[in-house]
């Protein structure tokens, strides 16, 4: 079995190897040139205005980043290519039928054909992955932006877990349509859509956001390399005040409106004096300043989580395929 | 009706049931989020001109909701997955189940057959790119006012008529592909990689050089930004003979800044860094050096396409589209007839 799996997808293992070399020349290279103008730019940025005007700077090259932002689709191509005509294309060939009738049970010929692409896929993901993450190594290190969306998902475990859902989802789907190219359509939006629901909208309720306040007098702490949902003011009796995306005067994403009158005038004026004013002014009235946020030492907890739930997808994926192969006639 | 275009109503129906029920949610989408946003718009606007502060509000002000924005920026892969699902199984499937053959000796010649089932593919193609441009185009308006970033690539790609040419040819390659290599998923495989390949080619390459770009030049001290949605291209200092000045980012000394740029005070002639002094600038230092650069001919740059412009690039940029899908579509042409039944 191993060895017709292996005959079977020969080519297919080729053209990745090629692609994967490919792509790993580009981002040893550019990562390299990266690694040379991050140490540069260290040795005078810091001595000069500390940290701070380092940020400001940018750092990479274009077909780098480039390549990095694409790397986000690949667990998307696995799942189209590798685990979409997994059970398809055979029952479209009527191959199925030859290798059904075999002394090979079916669960035997579906464990070892899924195994060894799933295998493939969560190493092409995670090698993928690892070079994605040494290149990205100074950019976090610079912007510390590795906890936000988009750059948590192309970095650390969390695309090999994309990787094997999308190769279970494109096996699941090709063993209920029985069509190639429906299952490579169905792999194309489940996927883009859950990865979406989980990025926006479950991602960060995966543990409860930490919420600090302080007062407007006092240095603001560093919230380096976490995950900041929401920042804005709290009232006195410690609930945030509504914001006002809609543009207009606010103070800290607050409409002006609905801070204490005395204060209103302080803090629209621009004079550093009236600023200070307008800050003790609210400090005494009880408003306080507030940032919503995941601590940055939760980040290998929130690649952990998110791997986890889309391998246990997988597991149901692939149960369900189970069921359908088991009881499909011949 | 002719007896093709049954046919390929037969064959496709499913397939335009899916696109159209796609193309509606997404209507309905942009429709009612699009209403949102322009109200959202018109009071801020409203609001700032009220307190006279719609100088910064294209930094205080977020358009929609980012989800919504997400799936705007993610309709640039439109025209890939109607290449891949549409055009490559076009041709691909017939010779994978045998029908081409079936199909070839009809009455009906194979320049037909392929004229009518490649055409009503490459309209769809062209009708599903437009409308969601379209509806993209429309949602983006109040946007592209405040940001002024539509010649932007990334933008760009996603408004006005480019999608339709990128759909036109996204297609067009499917098919070819699926002549060629008579195997669905290769077709699909080669029509991916060729369509982000060639697009990225001439977005990275070849569009900035369009039309040849203009440069504006500016005293040192003060800057420059395109009017309108510009797209800069290039921007930094030369000396009087035209030749660049290098600018190292990372600088400990003194920089001379301007609004978007910079330049050290130890990239310029040595008289003039003499004139710098040691410390910090005081405002007599300062005007020294700039004066002295200045006497040195050295001035800051900006390359960019006009605003105006605009038009005429997407025109291009979709006229190489369409032209390259004609070259594929005449290579189909060669291919299927000379092709063993």
């Amino acid at each position: 079995m191993t060895w017709l799996v292996w005959r079977q997808y020969r080519l297919q293992a080729a053209a990745a190897a090629v692609l994967l070399a490919g792509f790993a020349a580009v981002m040893v290279v550019s990562g390299l040139q990266m690694a040379s103008q991050w140490h540069s730019m260290l040795g005078s940025c810091t001595s000069g205005g500390g940290q701070s005007s380092c940020a400001e700077m940018p750092l990479g090259n274009a077909i780098g980043h480039d390549f990095e932002v694409l790397s986000v689709i690949v667990p998307a191509i696995l799942g189209i290519f590798l685990g979409a005509p997994l059970v398809a294309s055979e029952i479209e060939n009527g191959t199925n039928q030859y290798a059904w009738t075999q002394t090979v049970t079916r669960t035997r010929w579906l464990t070892i054909k899924a195994g060894w692409l799933l295998l493939a896929a969560a190493v092409w993901g995670g090698a993928v992955a690892a070079l994605v993450t040494w290149w990205s190594g100074p950019r976090n290190a610079l912007y510390g932006d590795a906890f936000q969306p988009n750059y948590f998902d192309v970095q650390g475990i969390v695309p090999v877990g994309y990787a094997v859902f999308a190769t279970s989802l494109g096996i699941a789907a090709g063993a209920l349509l029985r069509r190639t190219v429906a299952a490579i359509a169905v792999v194309l939006g489940v996927f883009i859509g859950l990865r979406l629901v989980i990025d926006d909208l479950v991602r960060q309720h995966f543990m409860p956001a930490v919420t600090s306040y302080m007062g407007f007098l006092s240095t603001p702490g560093t919230l380096a390399r976490s995950w900041v949902l929401a920042t804005g003011i709290a009232g006195p009796n410690g609930r945030p005040l509504p914001q006002n995306p809609g543009g207009g005067d606010t103070f800290n994403g607050v409409p002006v409106a609905s801070l204490p009158h005395a204060c209103q005038e302080l803090i629209t004026q621009v004079s550093r004096q009236a600023t200070i004013a307008g800050d003790r002014c609210l400090d005494a009235a009880g408003y306080r300043l507030y940032d919503t946020y995941q601590p940055a030492n939760r980040y290998w907890a929130f690649q952990g989580i998110e791997t986890g739930v889309f391998v246990a997808l997988a597991a149901v994926l692939l149960a369900v395929t189970y069921t359908v192969v088991r009881r499909r006639d011949a | 009706m002719s007896a093709m275009t049954w046919i390929f109503w037969r064959q496709y129906r499913a397939q335009a049931a899916i696109a159209g029920t796609l193309l509606a949610a997404l209507a309905a989408l942009l429709v009612i989020t699009g209403v949102q946003v322009a109200s959202q718009w018109h009071s801020a606007l409203a609001a700032c001109t009220a307190s006279h502060s719609c100088g910064n509000l294209s930094s205080t002000l977020f358009l929609g909701s980012h989800a919504v924005g997400f799936l705007v920026i993610m309709t640039l892969g439109v025209p890939a997955v109607v290449g891949m699902l549409l055009g490559a199984p076009l041709l691909a499937q017939e010779f994978e189940a045998g029908t081409s053959q079936f199909a070839w000796t009809q009455s009906i010649t194979r320049r037909r057959w392929l004229a009518a089932k490649a055409g009503w593919l490459l309209l769809a193609a062209a009708a599903v790119g437009g409308v969601v441009s379209g509806l993209v185009t429309w949602w983006s308006g109040p946007d592209n006012a405040l940001q002024a970033n539509a010649f932007d690539p990334g933008r760009f790609d996603i408004m006005g008529i480019a999608p339709v040419g990128y759909a036109v040819f996204a297609a067009a390659l499917g098919i070819t592909a699926g002549a060629l290599l008579r195997r669905t998923l290769p077709a699909i495989g080669l029509t991916l990689a060729g369509f982000i390949a060639i697009r990225s080619v001439i977005y990275i390459l070849v569009r900035p050089h369009f039309l040849t770009p203009v440069t504006s030049y500016f005293p040192l001290g003060s800057g420059f930004s395109p009017a309108g949605s510009g797209w800069q291209l290039a921007s930094g200092f030369v000396g009087a003979s035209g030749q660049p000045i290098s600018t190292p980012q990372s600088t400990s000394g003194q920089v001379i800044s301007g609004p978007g740029v910079s330049i050290p005070v130890s990239s310029l002639p040595a008289p003039c860094q003499a004139a710098a002094g040691n410390g910090p600038f005081t405002r007599a230092t300062y005007h020294a050096v700039v004066s002295c650069a200045q006497a040195h001919g050295i001035r800051g740059y900006v390359t960019y396409q006009p605003a105006s412009r605009y038009w005429a690039f997407q025109g291009i940029e979709t006229g190489i589209f369409v032209l390259l899908a004609a070259v594929l579509i005449a290579v189909t042409f060669v291919v299927i007839s000379r092709r063993d039944a």
